[in-house]
């Protein structure tokens, strides 16, 4: 038994992953894992994040430009907006870490744009998911994976990265993605559900 | 084959709604998901941040798990 080994708090989840009905990602646990050397810093992280959410609001950007839709361009503006809000939070814990830095000049001189959250290659995603562009309700639900596949990764990240303010830094990322997802969720419940 | 519960004793089961609710409430970090399935189960789609054991090398692997935790399996 192992319980007496410390393990206090276990629950089994009835009927597993079939049962749940929260956001799921996808991919081996090596997904985009190379996009980190596990030596990065708490300023690292960030700027990884931020050149991330700059590339997703790229994507955004660019996705506009193919829709056809005129309520899926609405939408897609709508999502790239949240993205600058989301950047700007970034921004701001990057100021309280390294004040003397320039926040967002700092940020982004050294960050990556070239991919979106989750890891993904921007111009391979906006061909991968050019289908996606067709309607309000699909360009929510392909937001939403993304925002999940962006969580999942952030929590992989923790395993490789050593520096333990680095670790905070994707902890307090991961849970400002969960907050996304809660808030695309409740936009698709009034879009679609409405 | 192990069982979870041979392996950790007392187990409770909760609802995916309380699991979810739970997640929902407390800060990344804090908690721990784990799945024991195998890998080509987990690609297909898990819960985001799950570490991946699969059951078979669970007993050689409990030292990659926090103990000071919730921990939530599947």
């Amino acid at each position: 038994m192992l319980k007496g080994k410390g393990f206090e708090q276990v629950y089994d989840m009835k009927g597993g992953i079939r049962a749940w009905k929260g956001a799921k990602a996808w991919g081996p646990v090596e997904l985009n894992m190379d996009m980190i050397s596990g030596e990065e810093s708490a300023a690292g992280m960030i700027g990884i994040a931020y050149g991330m959410e700059e590339g997703l609001a790229r994507f955004y950007g660019r996705a506009v430009e193919r829709t056809r839709d005129p309520e899926a361009a609405g939408l897609l503006k709508r999502l790239a907006a949240f993205e600058e809000k989301h950047k700007q939070a970034l921004v701001e814990l990057y100021d309280e870490i390294l004040p003397e830095n320039g926040g967002e000049e700092g940020l982004r001189a050294n960050a990556d744009y070239h991919r979106v959250e989750g890891g993904f290659h921007l111009d391979d995603f906006l061909k991968e998911n050019e289908r996606a562009f067709a309607s309000p309700g699909e360009c929510l639900q392909l937001a939403m994976m993304v925002e999940a596949q962006a969580l999942d990764l952030y929590l992989r990240f923790t395993d490789k990265v050593t520096d333990e303010k680095a670790q905070k830094v994707l902890f307090k990322t991961a849970e400002e993605e969960k907050g996304h997802l809660a808030a695309l969720g409740e936009l698709l419940e009034r879009i679609v559900g409405g | 084959m192990i069982s979870i519960k041979h392996l950790f004793g007392h187990v409770d089961s909760l609802p995916p709604e309380e699991v979810k609710a739970f997640m929902a409430g407390h800060e990344a970090g804090t908690y721990t998901f784990l799945d024991v399935r195998q890998p080509g189960e987990y690609e297909k789609g898990h819960i985001p941040g799950a570490r991946l054991i699969p059951l078979p090398e669970l007993e050689g692997r409990t030292g990659e798990l926090r103990r000071d935790q919730p921990l939530f399996v599947y």
